[in-house]
């Protein structure tokens, strides 16, 4: 780790296949503890950046430093501080889960007792610790993927590249995939989380970078992207009462874009909703208004990629 | 060790495929048992026969031979093939019956019949056999003849009535010659030659089958996955081998103390035996690997695999004996050394044939390592071209 605790740094990654510009100067960097999201339709070049960060891809231009080495294609004991989950699963089928994962374990380098103990903690992490000697070309699609996230954590890396780990599994599988990423980012793991489900990366991510034709279009926390596109929070209001009046009291209030009444009540645009609402509840109750219920709607990644791009996320 | 992990995953693969175990342990020893049954066992020794002519005393000659017990006789063309079909090994000996024998023998004249044969005891027996069978002619037809002059009748109705009568022959004399040069493999038990050359054209063709297991680790993305771990793309590439060549010492050791048991084969010097197959496999395990890296489908790689590894083997002699495709022609015998399968044939030929030692093997042994260094470097930069493109 070095001193500004950023366990990755990428810059101006490039590669071309043929004439097509993959990723087109890619570079951001995620620190200890942190989530980064890649958000970016399919074909985006998401799994391209994540195979040049993990050395598996040779790059047309760009570097890459993990821990503060620098990682190539040639990179081998550097390679120790990351545990890359593909996108496609990546396991012997006709192995067990326990084989599969001794299997990469020793890869990582684990050996011994403290193999033993990490595989056994892996199957509990990924539930599969009462399937553990089963086949694995026997599992359910989402019990394979927890498998292939399974194998990454073996040796507890720094730095967890995940890439689009929920496609194709049941709700379920997908929700405990989710906790899992949770709790890990919470024990001091940097996770680097690409998707195309925008509720993941608002779910999960610390920071979200937007990806588009091979290019980060804009990156920052979620509430920066949705600022920086200038989309407000609306409250609606379900109220009776002197709407009228309580609609002029509230638009005047700092931080409040706008305020209209409605046959039912009232609809009001700020910055943003958690920090404004017990202010205009306050305002509102003094007018005279009494509220039955209130709704909230953040804008989210979705409207802010409809922006930047003019496409949505799926089409 | 990492390059165990992968060797040893490898293999528990293979054989979690219960077809494996059939080709890779069972086999080889259906193999041996076929082997034996063709080079092998206690059958009746094979003679050749050229008859040109139609003459009643030459078709006597060779309905007597044709008699004799234990003897399985067949005609051939002329003495060219069937001097050859002895040094091949498809003829145990043949007689020559030279042309005109009916009426040299008629004339009085001394006759030749040519007896070929290799130096081997149970040609040495037949010799004796056909000899009697040339014994009795001559004797009956010393009394036809001797009663012709006594004015018994003509010399036909002589010889019938003298059939029979036992006398001692003069007229007739077997001229007993060894089959052309003397060939290495005159000296070979019959199954020892089968033996070797299917060790290593079987081994190899093992290997070229092998591969397919690299690319399936490929097509799966586990190959891909090994490399985003602490491992070196020649690491991954000599785990996988060793899997291999794991593979192919277990096959090679079936085939070797399987045929040493069972049929006696001696396979000479068991230092320069054991290094010239371990050399071999070595090879052969790095053009698997080579082949693994190179193709991208398996299903392809597996026939051309078996092509290469059955084209390999009879351009190296594992076939047609490269003694044989020497004199045939000498320029293919110097193309059959760009294979492993003629280097490893001469050193077990040094070994078994001239009792020879390691020592007397060195030259083989170095081209074989070469071979396998060459291919291992090939291999491991086609992986990494494959797996990082
Ligand atoms: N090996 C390759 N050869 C040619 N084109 C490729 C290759 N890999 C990816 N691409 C192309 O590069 C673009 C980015 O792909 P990818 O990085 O897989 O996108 P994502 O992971 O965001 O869906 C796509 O248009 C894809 O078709
Ligand atoms: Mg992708």
């Amino acid at each position: 780790m070095n001193g500004d605790g950023l366990v990755l740094e990428c810059r101006d990654l490039r590669r071309a296949f043929g004439d097509l510009q993959a990723v087109d100067g890619v570079g951001f960097s995620i620190a200890e503890g942190e989530t980064y999201g890649l958000l970016g339709p399919n074909g985006a070049g998401k799994t391209t950046s994540i195979s040049m960060i993990c050395g598996l891809l040779e790059r047309d231009s760009g570097e890459v430093v993990i821990d503060g080495h620098p990682l190539t294609t040639k990179s081998v004991a550097e390679k120790r501080a990351v545990g890359y989950v593909p996108q496609d699963i990546a396991i012997y089928p006709d192995l067990s889960a326990k084989e599969n994962l001794n299997f990469f374990a020793r890869l990582y380098g684990l050996s011994g007792v403290e193999r033993k103990k990490r595989v056994d903690e892996v199957l509990e992490i990924i539930g599969l610790a009462d399937r553990a000697n089963d086949r694995s070309e026997d599992f359910s699609g989402g019990m394979k993927r927890r498998l292939n996230i399974g194998i990454g954590l073996l040796h507890s890396p720094h730095l967890l590249i995940l890439d689009e780990p929920t496609v194709g599994v049941d709700p379920q599988s997908r929700n405990a995939i989710l906790e899992s990423v949770e709790n890990l980012s919470t024990e001091g793991m940097a996770v680097l989380y690409t998707t195309h489900y925008m509720e993941e990366a608002e779910r999960l991510c610390n920071r979200v970078g937007i990806i588009d034709h091979g290019k980060i279009v804009a990156e920052g926390t979620r509430r920066e992207l949705i600022e920086l596109v200038g989309q407000r929070d609306r409250i609606r209001l379900r109220a009776t009462g002197n709407i009228e009046a309580a609609a002029q009291a509230t638009a005047s209030m700092p931080g409040v874009y706008e305020a209209a009444a409605r046959d039912d009540g009232l609809d009001v645009l700020v910055d943003n909703a958690a920090d404004a609402l017990t202010g205009i509840l306050g305002t509102v109750a003094a007018a005279g208004v009494s509220v039955s219920s209130v709704d909230v709607d953040e804008p989210n990644l979705e409207a802010v990629f409809l922006h930047l791009t003019g496409r949505a996320l799926r089409d | 060790m990492k390059i165990l992990a992968i060797a040893a995953t490898s293999v528990q693969r293979l054989f979690r495929d219960r077809t494996n175990i059939f080709f890779v342990l069972l086999m080889p020893m259906l193999l041996i048992l076929v082997l034996g049954a063709a080079f092998g066992g206690e059958s009746d020794p094979r003679l050749g026969i050229v008859s040109g002519g139609s003459g009643a005393l030459e078709s006597d000659l060779v309905e007597r031979i044709e008699a004799i017990d234990g003897v399985a006789a067949s005609r051939w063309d002329d003495r060219a093939t069937i001097i050859l079909a002895i040094e091949r090994g498809q003829l145990e000996a043949g007689v020559v019956i030279p042309e005109g024998y009916d009426e040299a023998l008629l004339a009085g004249e001394k006759v030749n019949v040519e007896f070929a044969a290799k130096p081997e005891e149970s040609a040495q027996a037949l010799t004796i056999t056909v000899q009697s069978v040339l014994t009795d002619q001559g004797a009956i037809l010393q009394a036809a003849s001797y009663a012709e002059s006594k004015g018994a009748g003509t010399f036909a109705e002589s010889l019938a009535r003298a059939e029979g009568i036992a006398a001692t022959a003069k007229g007739l004399d077997v001229e007993q010659s060894s089959a052309g040069e003397p060939f290495v493999f005159d000296q070979l038990g019959r199954f020892e030659l089968g033996a070797y050359s299917q060790l290593l054209l079987f081994v190899f063709l093992t290997s070229m089958t092998g591969s397919t297991a690299l690319i399936q680790s490929r097509q799966l993305g586990v190959s891909e996955r090994m490399l985003s771990t602490p491992t070196s793309v020649r690491t991954i590439l000599l785990g996988e081998a060793l899997g291999r060549f794991a593979v192919a010492l277990v096959q090679g050791l079936l085939i070797i103390v399987g045929t040493a048991l069972m049929f006696g084969v001696d396979w000479g010097d068991p230092l320069g035996a054991a290094a010239t197959f371990i050399v071999f496999s070595l090879g052969a395990s790095g053009v698997g690997m080579l082949m693994g890296a190179t193709f991208k489908n398996d299903q392809q790689a597996g026939g051309i695999g078996v092509m290469i590894g059955i084209g390999m083997g009879a351009l190296g002699g594992c076939m047609l004996p490269l003694a044989i495709m020497k004199i045939f022609s000498p320029t293919l015998w110097k193309v059959a050394h760009i294979t492993p399968h003629a280097w490893g044939i001469e050193a077990f030929e040094e070994l078994i044939l001239r009792g020879g030692t390691i020592a007397d093997i060195t030259l083989e042994i170095a081209v074989l390592s070469a071979f396998a260094a060459v291919v291992f470097a090939l291999g491991a930069w086609r992986l990494r071209v494959s797996l990082t493109k």
